[in-house]
């Protein structure tokens, strides 16, 4: 088994990516191990790329961390809302079932409340780009909120399957 | 966040009733007021959002699952919700494919950090 210490999320910022999204998620890291001949060629890239990997993560961290040292009360506050806020899962988890009509996993509920808290941001950082183009000032207003999802539709981020677009006519 | 201005308590004490002065969906009440007024403030609006803001936010959220989870029946297993489809219909969009990727690792770590745990209080 992989050593616990060099397990890390395989999240990439470019959807190119090889990653196997079917695969459960634990077992991305054993790719290298299978013990055939031809596969152990393999075995040396991605540990290098793991390294590599390794490293810019804790750069990252000590990076974050500098940054958020420098951080005033106010961007604190901020910080702290934003990583700690969530959706609460029984709330995800009712709503989920009173679609299916059955029982989820928990594993659904903890992905459907991530992905909607990012989309979430998606639309608060779309409104509050609308705002200031606007020369209006926070809070944000329903209008902000509106032409915010206007523009998202537009660049295909908001999942419409009600109303189907007429190609040719 | 605090309790502010007299419009949220006006929205809430009517839910239960006759129904709010602004319904969004019909007289559902409020899933998720509380925390998405925090989660606006983090992802950079006011300390206090207007009400009616949270509420558009709101049913678009509620919409998004919704639309997520008719989809992932339809793909995969009928009927059912499962996490790959899930991430199959969230393939093109990195940041959110990205984040799911995360918190489903992190989860199998203290899952297996837990278990490891457990068994050195309690194992042989």
């Amino acid at each position: 088994m992989a050593d616990p210490a060099r397990i890390k999320p395989e999240t990439s910022y470019q959807s190119n990516q090889e990653v196997k999204s079917e695969t459960a998620a634990g077992e991305d890291e054993e790719e290298g191990t299978s013990g055939e001949p031809s596969s152990k060629r393999l075995k040396v890239e991605p540990e290098k790329k793991k390294e590599k990997r390794q490293k810019v993560d804790e750069d990252e961290i000590q990076k974050m961390q500098v940054l958020v040292s420098s951080f005033s009360e106010e961007q604190l506050n901020r910080y702290e809302m934003y990583r700690r806020s969530a959706f609460p899962k029984a709330a995800i988890k009712r709503l989920i079932q009173s679609i299916t009509g059955s029982s989820v996993s928990q594993n659904v509920v903890i992905a459907m409340s991530g992905i909607s808290k990012v989309f979430a941001g998606e639309i608060v950082e779309e409104a509050l780009d609308v705002c200031e183009k606007w020369g209006d000032t926070p809070p944000l207003q329903p209008k902000h909120m509106r032409e915010a999802v206007r523009r998202l539709k537009t660049r295909d981020q908001i999942p419409n399957t009600k109303f189907k677009k007429i190609t040719f006519h | 966040m605090a309790d502010e201005e007299d419009e949220t308590g006006f929205d809430e004490e009517l839910d239960d009733g006759s129904g709010g002065v602004e319904c969004g969906h019909g007289k559902r009440k409020r899933l998720f007021s509380k925390e998405l007024r925090c989660m606006m403030y983090g992802f950079g609006d006011d300390q206090n959002p207007y009400t009616e803001s949270v509420d558009i936010l709101e049913d678009l959220v509620i919409e998004f699952v919704t639309e997520m989870t008719h989809k992932a029946m339809s793909i995969g297993r009928q009927g059912r919700v499962q996490v790959e489809d899930i991430v199959f219909l969230i393939r093109k969009d990195p940041r959110k494919f990205a984040r799911v990727k995360d918190l489903l690792t992190m989860n199998e770590e203290l899952k297996r950090a837990r278990k490891a745990f457990d068994e050195a209080n309690y194992g042989s």
